[in-house]
């Protein structure tokens, strides 16, 4: 058994995570390497911490809520859209398109075969805009707590 | 009634003692340990996405949706086919909306998640009194078919000592999964459950399209023919009516269900048992393409039942349908006695059991968690019992829940409680749904917002449902003879569902203005917990 930790936030349970002050190579490979002048972001003062952390937590939270608007919407949407025409337009509905199915008949059945498609869109959405912005707040919800272990 | 041979009623027995023997002894195997209150309130939080996505779908799909949604397709046509599509996208609705979040900020019943920035007693009272009065009526409503169901399906004589038994039993039963079982337990008895449940319909429907050689059409003309409607089969209104008032309120009920059915409180206090924010993404992928296939499968069962079997006799056996897919099992299986028509009944029989008892354990042991970590370990205790005393209040309450509803349900078997189902799921559009959106994405929502809410929303609807046309003034209504219907609706939930929301917000307004202290503390304590409930950070 591994502990979830140990393969999802590798930084955190590496020793030199608690010690940002430490040697300068330790960012040649704990660090992405394209920032320019050695300085990790982490490794400035405790006090730049809480912006940063805000910045990110915001980050998330409008992904979040572009991902919940444009998938809840739609499927509701659709939703009502479907049964507002099913009762305000019978006729239009009722139009037979291929023997016997009916237009309606034929949405409904097609909204239930999209909902396996949404559901794995909405999956891997999520994936790319949530998943790695909900990883780094949790990181630097972990830092946080860490240094200030160190500084009481 | 169904005219066998005694060699189809003792298979359908012995099958129905194996499912039990079966299901009894997983649940007891794989009980909760003594006093861990983890195990006993989510199960296996080690459950793979897969499993536990099993074991949502098989909370949600209920003797209700089994039963009834075939019904309602094999008599309604198309406005069938619109509760099906609308079932399914409940769940789809919980999953884009609230299944993350719900996960990050709860931990055991629905009573964590509204308490978590508003401490005090009256919420976690409040939260008790709504998941009770969403499960109860049910639970009440599922047990009391299970009397009439078992009748029939045991070919017992129609009296009601035969169906008090049945109810007494499964209730019984339904007792001991939810207090030796838990979370644990029952899940593996929903995995059970949905396995069976999609297999079987699957045969059937299978059967269905095989019986018309692979020809919708032919199995849509039949079944118009079979309905006795002809075209008015395949379009909006059979339910219902098609006047305008009656066409509203057919929208305003499916808009109701699509809110309300995944609002439930035994279903969102399955999405607990998950691990974290991408594993119940990934359960509720399952469940959702899991409840997907099973709706289509419905719509095929039902429209199968209309076109074999045909309304008259459906109606003559249940007006309300309920038992369509039985007799659709016995219409397939050719003459009566041979092989093919006792195993098909007897798995469509053992389906409908299994499917009864799964989800009236779900909704006891959801009932009986609110009671025991909200009322007694928050609200009676605050907060302070020991696991061990909280688990064991946990077992008590569910055997006080079940035999309260066992109660219930044996005194209401003669009448027509379907309104029942209808005000569960009015009770979750309207209070439960309304509280979970504020809470988990408004920060300037309040305490006696969310009071509001949920009592407001909790009462609109009880309210109006009591004079509403469901209850009397119809025929078809809980009081036929009787006639105070002011509400002109079968549902309630086009009025109490802005309702509820009005309400939430109100309240919150009240508070902005008269306690700008506590809503402001309020707004901190949200804003200090977003990154747990946005991220699952601590």
């Amino acid at each position: 058994m591994t502990y979830p930790d140990e393969n999802r936030y590798p930084p955190s349970a590496s020793p030199g995570w608690h010690q940002p002050h430490t040697e300068p190579q330790w960012y040649g490979y704990e660090a992405p390497r394209y920032y320019p002048y050695g300085q990790a972001p982490w490794d400035e003062p405790y006090a730049q911490e809480t912006p940063r952390h805000d910045a990110d937590l915001a980050a998330l939270r409008s992904a979040y809520r572009l991902l919940r608007r444009t998938s809840t919407l739609t499927a509701l949407g659709s939703f009502v859209l479907y049964v507002v025409l099913s009762c305000g337009a019978p006729g239009l509905m009722g139009s037979k398109i291929a023997g016997e199915l009916s237009l309606g008949m034929a949405l409904g059945v097609l909204q239930l075969v999209v909902t396996f498609g949404a559901v794995f869109w909405y999956g891997r959405s999520a994936q790319r805009s949530v998943d790695p912005l909900a990883r780094v707040v949790r990181e630097q919800a972990v830092t946080a707590g860490r240094n200030a272990g160190v500084a009481r | 009634m169904n005219d066998f041979s005694s060699g189809t009623q003792a298979t359908v027995l012995l099958l129905f003692t194996v499912l039990v023997t079966l299901t009894l002894l997983m649940c007891v195997m794989a009980g909760p340990d003594r006093d861990d209150l983890t195990n006993f309130y989510t199960g296996y939080l080690s459950l793979t996405p897969f499993k536990n996505g099993l074991a949502i779908a098989g909370d949600y799909i209920s003797a209700a949706t089994v039963l009834s949604t075939t019904g309602i397709v094999a008599l309604t046509g198309y406005d069938g086919y619109v509760l099906a599509v609308s079932t399914a996208l409940s769940l789809v609705l919980l999953m884009f909306l609230l299944a993350e979040p719900l996960r990050n900020a709860g931990q055991f019943t629905m009573g964590d998640v509204l308490a978590r920035n508003m401490p005090g007693r009256a919420v976690r009272v409040a939260a008790c009194v709504v998941t009770l009065s969403a499960t109860v009526p049910f639970l009440i409503v599922q047990l009391s078919g299970a009397g009439s169901l078992l009748t029939f399906i045991l070919d017992l004589p129609h009296v009601a000592g035969a169906r008090t038994g049945s109810i007494v039993m499964v209730g019984s039963l339904m007792i001991i999964y939810a207090a030796l079982g838990g979370m644990r337990g029952t899940a593996l008895v929903q995995m059970v459950k949905i396995v069976f449940l999609l297999a079987t319909s699957a045969v059937v429907a299978v059967l269905v399209l095989n019986h018309f050689d692979w020809s919708f059409g032919d199995v849509l003309r039949a079944a118009q023919q079979g309905s006795g409607a002809g075209p008015a089969y395949l379009e909006q209104g059979l339910q219902l009516g098609t006047s305008a008032g009656e066409r509203l309120d057919f929208i305003g009920f499916q808009i109701t269900v699509v809110l309300g059915v995944a609002c439930l409180p035994h279903i969102t206090m399955r999405l607990f048992s998950a691990q974290d924010a991408p594993t119940v993404r990934r359960s509720m992928s399952w469940a959702v393409g899991t409840v997907t296939t099973f709706c289509l499968l419905v719509i095929i069962m039902g429209t199968g039942a209309a076109a074999l079997v045909g309304s008259r006799s459906i109606i003559a056996a249940d007006p309300h349908g309920r038992t369509s897919v039985l007799m659709l099992s016995q219409a397939l299986g050719g003459s009566p006695g041979s092989t093919g028509t006792t195993v098909l009944y007897s798995a469509v029989a053992g389906m409908v059991f299994i499917t009864l008892l799964s989800s009236v354990a779900g909704m006891t042991l959801a009932a009986a968690s609110s009671l025991a970590h909200d009322l007694f370990a928050h609200a009676a205790r605050r907060g302070q019992a020991e696991p061990r005393t909280e688990m064991t209040v946990a077992v008590w309450t569910s055997v006080v829940v079940g035999t309260v509803a066992i109660g219930l349900a044996t005194l209401v078997q003669n009448w027509n409680v379907g309104v029942l189902t209808t005000l569960a799921i009015c009770t979750g559009a309207s209070a439960v749904a309304p509280a979970l959106t504020y809470s988990l994405f408004w920060r300037g929502f309040t305490r006696t917002g969310l009071l509001a809410t949920l009592y407001g929303g909790a009462a609109c609807a009880l309210v109006l449902l009591v004079f509403s046309k469901a209850v009397s003034g119809t025929p078809s209504a809980l009081f036929p003879d009787a006639d105070f219907a002011l509400f002109p609706m079968q549902s309630t939930g086009l009025v109490s569902v802005p309702f509820g929301y009005l309400a939430g917000w109100l309240g919150s307004r009240l508070d902005h203005r008269r306690r700008a202290a506590d809503s402001l503390e309020n707004r901190r304590l949200y804003e200090e917990s977003e990154a747990r409930l946005l991220a699952a950070a601590k």
